[in-house]
């Protein structure tokens, strides 16, 4: 098993058949993961270092537990703000960590692009963690991997994307991910939140979250990223809250269950209340849990070694 | 200096000889001979298969960053890859430090590039400092060689400044040069918006933001009865609307970049910041539109937009990257290629009465100003004469070649 790509760069990048072959890696270690032990010693003569530019809770976590699972040695660089607020660039700050014979780089960046940049520039092979508000390749694996845990084959599935697009890496990873996959998509928000031209990439448009909730098998409610947002896109958090949030009520008025996923990390009470999130049919936590495997099956694979070492 | 042109053909309209080929005899920097054959022994001929002569070739708007940044281009440096790409007149932006916008720095620049093969012309800033608050000292400036004036990369944002500039200049008949961005409209935008950016995830520059600008001056201009030159036009609707204000009657000219006839928005799929140029690279159906404007004769000339950037300047994250492109030495080949051969030598040369930089012609007893050319063959582009090498061309295989040129009795030859 092996990808075609040397590098996780984005989801626009991978063939279908790499999805597939990443969702099966995943199922195997996500038994590993029920274990009592729940490691493998497939990475132990590989180091990958986690370089994060922007800050990152949940992502970094999720990426150190996979790489520590698969016995690899793990070194960790955080950055606030950018490389050049350091006064160091980017392939230096790089260079220099896999000067110590690091093989592997999975970088988080505000800047659009930046793994495309770096690739050009270093060996290792490169997993993008997020890049400014172009891809998340990892986060739309799981959510993808999650959907199909719940609904099987994702061909022809109707799912709606709801919230700030405009702004959002995983809006996009998931678009091309889902695309992939044969599902239908939607994007939901407000008009100063959703793209011009992003019908271009094959989705369904609206601006009323309550239509898109009833034609949509699945909501995907993405945060509001207030630190990204340099124009005025909207007038207050309590208008947005009023008329894009997602909320029990909505869901009580529908003539079926739908799931709902979030990214996170969650802003309760603006884009999705506290009574969705935490509602059986909420699956925001199988998301965080199939992270984990996700990220197991990406660096595994990318990191050429076969078996599963056990 | 003694120098034979042999069998070259004529290609500026405006000679007695246009479309002939000829023998060109030139002493002392002057045309003393023009013939089907001339028969004299001279030390120094010129010869190529399907040699083109037209008179030298202007570039409107070149960055040279002396003083201030010379590690990314120095006079000399500039005006040796003028030389390079066959021009023999070179119009520089004010994007130095101190900024072109007093006479002192006028007369320093003029100083600085006195006695090169290519003439420098200077174009002040319309500001002070270009800080795009007060107007500069224009009338002083053009009283000691600005040609034009324009506050280059960041072009005037504010009406009323913008009006009152258009009116000042019109005391001694000087043409105002625009980039037509709307500074506001373009906030954060990395490239041209359209699906390509989203499917980049990158923040689109809406055409919008060249048009909003683009109509506000040329309203300024019909109000002013002024001169207006627009540089960088690179949408559809922009050469649109500049088509309909010639056709109206006003004083507008325009030209293009070699970079926005021969790519477009898909260039920047790799995320390369070669290709981050401010305005961006557009769509396709805009480069048609651009095509179409050429054509046309809406589209006047062209303007390198040579902007050097020394390589840690370019070796970064696309969005912290600079702007701009290094490409005054394969300007001609790449606006050959998108002009063709019928159109480049006006496309080349227009621009020398658009900023009054005197009468020159290819008839005996005018002073040699000369481009010698080809349109057919192809080269590789690779060593750069330019300070830095900021340019996505270089390693691939362009149309054409500039044989050399001839200006201020001193001769340029291409290898």
């Amino acid at each position: 098993m092996s990808l075609s790509v040397k590098h996780l760069l984005g989801i626009k990048e991978l063939q279908t058949e790499d999805i597939h072959t990443i969702f099966r890696t995943a199922d195997n270690f996500k038994q590993v993961l029920q274990r009592q032990i729940k490691k493998v010693p497939a990475l132990r003569d590989t180091t990958v270092a986690n370089v994060f530019f922007e800050n990152s809770t949940r992502t970094r976590i999720s990426f150190e537990l996979a790489q520590k699972r698969l016995s690899a040695d793990v070194v960790n660089f955080s950055a606030s703000g950018s490389s050049v607020s350091k006064g160091e660039t980017l392939i230096d700050t790089v260079n220099n960590i896999l000067a110590m014979k690091v093989d592997m780089v999975v970088m988080r960046h505000s800047a659009s692009g930046a793994p495309w940049f770096l690739a050009n520039h270093i060996d290792a092979s490169i997993i993008n963690a997020g890049d400014g508000i172009n891809e998340h390749p990892t986060q739309a694996l799981l959510d993808a991997f999650s959907m199909r845990e719940k609904l099987g084959n994702l061909k022809g599935k109707r799912i709606a994307i709801i919230g700030d697009i405009m702004h959002s890496r995983v809006a996009l990873s998931n678009i091309y991910c889902l695309g992939k996959l044969g599902a239908e998509v939607m994007v939901a928000g407000p008009p100063t939140l959703i793209p011009k031209h992003i019908e271009g990439l094959g989705v369904r448009v609206e601006h009323d979250v309550k239509k898109a909730l009833q034609w949509c098998e699945v909501a995907n409610v993405l945060r509001i990223q207030l630190e990204r947002q340099h124009k005025p896109l909207f007038s207050t958090l309590r208008e947005y809250a009023l008329y894009y949030g997602v909320n029990k009520q909505m869901l009580d008025s529908l003539q079926k269950e739908i799931l709902i996923m979030h990214p996170g990390p969650i802003n309760r009470g603006v884009e999705i209340n506290s009574d969705v999130a935490d509602s059986k049919q909420s699956i925001i936590l199988d998301q965080v849990e199939n992270g984990v495997a996700i990220r197991m099956a990406v660096i595994y694979l990318l990191s050429g070694k076969t078996g599963l070492g056990e | 200096m003694q120098v034979l042109i042999q069998q070259a053909k004529i290609t500026d309209k405006r000679s007695g000889f246009y479309n002939q080929v000829v023998d060109i005899l030139i002493e002392k920097g002057v045309i003393t001979q023009i013939a089907k054959s001339i028969k004299i022994k001279v030390k120094n001929t010129i010869k190529a298969d399907g040699l083109c002569v037209s008179t030298g070739w202007v570039d409107v708007l070149a960055d040279y960053r002396e003083p201030g940044y010379e590690h990314k281009e120095t006079i000399a440096s500039g005006l040796n890859a003028a030389a390079v790409g066959g021009f023999t007149h070179v119009c520089i932006a004010p994007n130095t430090n101190p900024a072109i916008s007093t006479k002192s720095i006028v007369q320093s620049v003029i100083q600085k590039a006195a006695g090169n093969i290519v003439s420098l012309h200077p174009l002040g800033a319309i500001t002070q400092d270009v800080e795009g608050k007060n107007l500069a000292e224009m009338l002083d400036m053009h009283a000691h060689g600005a040609v034009a004036f324009t506050d280059g990369w960041k072009p005037v944002q504010n009406p009323q400044l913008m009006l009152k500039a258009l009116e000042y200049v019109k005391a001694f008949n000087g043409t105002l040069i625009q980039i037509p961005v709307d500074n506001a409209l373009a906030a954060g935008g990395l490239m041209h918006e359209g699906e390509t950016s989203v499917r980049l995830g990158m923040q689109g520059i809406p055409a919008l933001a060249e048009t909003i600008l683009l109509h506000r001056d040329i309203e300024l201009l019909r109000y002013t009865g002024s001169k207006l030159h627009i540089t960088g036009v690179s949408t559809a609707e922009g050469v649109d609307m500049i088509r309909k204000a010639k056709k109206e009657g006003l004083n507008i000219t325009c030209s293009v970049t070699p970079y926005h006839l021969v790519l477009n928005d898909k260039a920047l799929e790799g995320y390369s910041s070669m290709y981050k140029v401010m305005p961006p690279i557009r769509g396709e159906a805009d480069r048609k539109a651009l095509l179409k404007g050429l054509k046309d004769g809406t589209i006047d000339c062209i303007a390198s937009h040579h902007r050097p950037q020394e390589w840690d300047a370019k070796a970064k994250e696309f969005e912290y990257a600079a702007d701009g492109m290094n490409i005054q030495e394969i300007a001609y080949n790449l606006a050959l290629q998108a002009a063709g051969e019928e159109r480049i030598a006006d496309m080349m040369t227009a621009a020398r009465d658009i900023l009054g930089l005197g009468d020159t012609n290819i008839e005996v007893g005018a002073v040699a100003d000369l481009t010698m050319y080809t349109t057919s063959g192809s080269h590789t582009v690779n060593s750069m004469q330019s300070t830095s090498a900021n340019n996505p061309f270089i390693g691939t295989t362009v149309q054409g070649k500039v044989v050399g040129i001839i200006n201020n009795k001193q001769v340029h030859l291409n290898k």
